[in-house]
């Protein structure tokens, strides 16, 4: 008997999304969309009842434009990620745990598979099957108290420590960037080093700080900090690894960045929103390439998407449960973010995000050394500057977006981003007037509190 | 016996604002530093007046810091924001330029916004997290010529090689003088505690350099006069305690004055406005990159992470240093929101109760709040630590 508290796709949808692209994987095989439409109506739904929640504020409940097909097949790559992930190693990809807001091109050019903290969430999420959704919620507290036990209970950023030590998760090496926009990522590398997983191999990619790219010597030591990466992370994947390795990787990431910049110009030029905000973010995100630990996968879906949006702008389609003239907001900040269901319930949606955003659209040269190019791109990127130069590109992306507010959120226990908070906004409001609000988010449950809802709301109704 | 020479340096402290306000009249400018890596000699050499940052204790200033700044920074960060944005610190006052470090992130953001709010000028000096690597180290090496440029700009004067030796000479110099200071608080019929060195060491953030080393040449005459021959070793049930972790700035008095009420004897620290920054520098070459390398060699800050627990040489340190003082229990404390050092507060207990060293952990933060609560702990501490050194001295009997 299915179980009605699940969410069911439409089988009446069958047909048109069996029509739509197949998802090519890096090691050449494929996903049609038959495949994926099995998979998601009736394995997933088994393996992990969590996902297919009704509950209509769940922070990661599925998004249900399903005239979208990049809403199921993200979906469908974040519920296999398990089984993918395990494959990738089996076949010699380590898997590195990285932090979000960097680009990824080094780990893939040297063999390996570059996943973030949500990412290792989901691969580890993947390992425990039938789960509902208060069960997973509980058991990733569990999971998290013991990184705090094990860290400090101020940490936010544990650099997967309760996965990767107390889980038994294998990852093959933990080399984030450091230093860049998080102050914890780099403890929570070296907290590591007492854990019980004595294989693991440990590396910050130290991302310096100040003017850094316009500073040849920090340019330099950011390049022999990308060599020895690529270097270890081919030691271990059994391979030399080239300067033409790079520059590949380089071209095919660069793809993805060029696309996510296309949609994202697409999607604010649309006199009405053409996806809710949630499918906006994921779709934007794939142009990281980083979020399904499979660079190839997440640009068959970004090339299909674009096409999908062209569409509906052109045909001036409104994505459903958005009001007709939602109040645009634009999000500042780490690592937290509103829960999208809510903010469009409240008439507004929201266009765009600085985190993430930053580095997908920062391009990388192409032709000349890959290092130097790379290393340079990334000691670019407007999220990582002083706050007068972040505040100007976070300006223009307001602009380009038409946001009408900003929120900027950071998590309880975030020194680095709460310091910058007020300044972005005294800054963004100084220059533009543009209403600004900042929020602590606690980390606490998949549905965030009144409380902070309330306060959302009440900045929608004042703009 | 008082230390007369300790009088003298109190006195000229409190003399110190109105000689700088002079100096300045006369054209001189004051150099206003924070952080763990500033190569202060670099400064000093440029003709500036050095002065370190480090002011803590007031709950009220913290306050007003994280307005700016915000709540999620450690103590220390906001009560310096809180303080520029006040202006009423003599010091403060004084400063024409500031001087940061990012050893700390937090201290990085702390220089954008007094910089941004407070419009002050600010020269950062980037610091490696792969600090051990050979890149790390000539990235620095950059950092620091790139300091002294910023530096020589603000001097309208090149930086003269032989007046860099001659800092780095009196630096040595007074290095070299504290670190026979300190022997004396911890030995046997202390003639000076441990809290008066402390005094002393931070009477150098802010007193003239060479005034400073002939004040501390007067102090060690003194010292030696009153005792001849310094010995550490454990004299009875004293509670021999060693403080580790964040720092403790000029201000904050809280901690140190419940251990001393509650009959425990400080003998020895490896906090960054104690002893330690003044260990193991070595420069081994007259030049910005040099006296910065000196700094980066030293033990290592919290701030800067090292991936291999055994080899990490700022435990080695601590456990050195242990030893050297003959302590018999050591207090971690860790201010609030400062992660470097809560971060590793369980690893560093885990690591020294392996070599059966006990360790109370202190979580604080410049409110008088938990002054009772800690005073409780605290005295259960000392008490159990002199409790446990009486039992082994009537083993050894
Ligand atoms: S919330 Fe802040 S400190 Fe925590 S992981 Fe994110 S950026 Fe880092
Ligand atoms: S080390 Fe701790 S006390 Fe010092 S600036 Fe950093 S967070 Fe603050």
């Amino acid at each position: 008997m299915a179980n009605t508290d699940l969410y069911e796709y439409p089988q009446e949808l069958r047909e048109e999304f069996e029509a739509t692209e197949a998802i090519q994987f890096r090691d050449g095989s494929q996903a049609t969309a038959a495949d994926v439409w099995h998979y998601m109506t009736e394995v997933a739904p088994k393996k992990y009842p969590y996902a297919y929640t009704q509950r209509k504020y769940v922070d990661g409940r599925m998004s249900r434009d399903i005239h979208l097909p990049s809403a199921i097949k993200h979906n469908y790559l974040l519920l296999t990620m398990n089984d993918r992930i395990n494959k990738s190693r089996e076949n010699g990809s380590p898997v590195i745990f990285v932090q979000g807001g960097q680009s990824v091109d080094p780990y893939y050019a040297a063999g390996g598979i570059a996943l973030r903290p949500a990412s290792v969430g989901m691969w580890s999420r993947g390992r425990h099957e039938g789960l509902g959704l208060n069960e997973e919620v509980v058991r990733r507290h569990k999971q998290k108290e013991k990184a705090y036990h094990a860290i400090s209970f101020e940490a936010c950023q544990t650099a997967g420590y309760e996965t990767i030590q107390e889980g038994g998760l294998p990852v093959d090496m933990v080399a984030p960037f450091t230093c860049l926009r998080c102050s914890d990522i780099s403890y929570g590398v070296e907290a590591h080093r007492h854990g019980p997983n004595k294989t693991l191999k440990l590396m910050n990619i130290d991302y310096p700080m100040r003017h850094q790219a316009d500073k040849q010597w920090a340019v330099e030591y950011f390049v022999q900090n990308l060599r020895r990466l690529t270097s270890q992370i081919g030691k271990i994947a059994g391979r030399e690894v080239t300067d033409d390795d790079l520059s590949k990787e380089i071209r095919l990431h660069n793809e993805g960045r060029r696309l996510a910049i296309d949609i994202a110009e697409l999607w604010w030029s649309a006199d009405v929103p053409p996806t809710n905000g949630l499918d906006r973010r994921h779709i934007l995100q794939m142009g990281g390439m980083e979020i399904h630990g499979d660079p190839s996968a997440s640009l068959t879906i970004l090339r299909e998407s674009k096409a999908y949006i062209s569409e509906r702008v052109k045909n001036g389609i409104k994505a459903e449960g958005v009001v007709d003239k939602p109040v645009r907001l634009f999000i500042c900040g780490s690592c937290v973010r509103p829960n999208d269901f809510r903010i469009e319930e409240a008439g507004a949606i929201i266009v765009g995000n600085d985190n993430h955003w930053s580095d997908i659209c920062t391009l990388v040269k192409e032709d000349g050394d890959p290092y130097r190019n790379l290393a340079h791109a990334i000691l670019s990127y407007p999220y990582e500057q002083s706050v007068e130069l972040r505040a100007a590109w976070t300006i223009e992306q307001l602009k380009k977006s038409g946001a009408d507010g900003v929120l900027f959120l950071y998590q309880w226990g975030c020194n680095t981003q709460s310091a910058v908070a007020r300044m972005l906004c005294d800054a963004i409001k100084r220059d533009t007037g543009i209403p600004t609000m900042i929020i602590e988010q606690h980390e606490g449950g998949s549905e965030q509190s009144e409380q902070l809802l309330n306060r959302i709301n009440a900045f929608i109704e004042m703009i | 016996m008082p230390i007369k020479t300790l009088e003298v340096i109190r006195k000229r402290l409190e003399e110190r604002p109105a000689e700088l306000r002079k100096l300045r009249e006369s054209g001189q400018k004051v150099v206003g530093w924070t952080g763990y890596n500033v190569p202060e000699e670099i400064i000093y050499a440029l003709g500036f007046i050095p002065i370190r940052i480090a002011i803590g204790g007031d709950d009220r200033l913290v306050e007003v810091g994280g307005r700016y700044a915000s709540s999620k920074n450690c103590v220390f960060i906001r009560e310096i924001v809180g303080v520029f944005s006040e202006n009423e610190d003599p010091y403060i006052q004084q400063t024409d330029i500031l001087a940061f470090d990012a050893t700390c992130l937090q201290n990085f953001r702390a220089a954008e916004v007094i910089e941004y709010y407070f419009k002050k000028d600010v020269i950062v000096l980037g610091v490696p997290r792969n600090f051990y690597w050979e890149e790390g180290k000539e990235y620095f090496g950059k950092e620091a010529d790139e300091f002294a440029r910023l530096l020589e700009e603000r001097a309208g004067v090149a930086l003269d090689l032989a007046k860099l030796g001659e800092s780095v000479a009196l630096y040595n110099d007074i290095r070299k003088t504290l670190k026979s200071i300190y022997t004396f608080q911890a030995a046997k019929d202390n003639v000076i505690s441990w809290v008066e060195v402390f005094d002393l060491i931070q009477a150098g953030d802010l007193l003239d350099k060479k005034e400073y080393l002939s004040l501390l040449h007067e102090t060690l005459a003194e010292l030696r006069a009153l005792q001849h021959n310094p010995i550490i070793e454990v004299d009875g049930s004293e509670g021999r305690i060693f403080i580790s972790g964040s720092l403790i700035p000029r201000g904050d008095r809280k901690l140190i004055s419940i251990i001393t009420s509650v009959g425990g004897r400080i003998v020895g620290d490896d906090i960054w406005t104690g002893i330690l920054p003044h260990l193991d520098l070595e420069i081994k070459e007259i030049s910005p990159a040099g006296v910065a390398l000196g700094y980066l060699n030293r033990t290592p800050h919290a701030a800067l992470p090292y991936l291999d627990l055994e080899s990490d040489r700022r435990l080695k340190k601590l456990h050195e240093l242990l030893g050297e003082f003959k302590a018999q229990g050591v207090i971690y404390h860790t201010l609030r929101y400062c992660d470097p050092f809560t971060f590793k507060a369980k690893e560093t207990k885990d690591v020294l109760a392996k070599s059966d060293i006990p360790v109370l952990e202190i979580h604080t933060e410049y409110a008088g709040s938990d002054y009772e609560a800690l005073r409780t702990r605290l005295e259960a501490f000392v008490e159990m630590i002199k409790i446990k050194a009486e039992s082994a001295a009537e083993v050894i009997v």
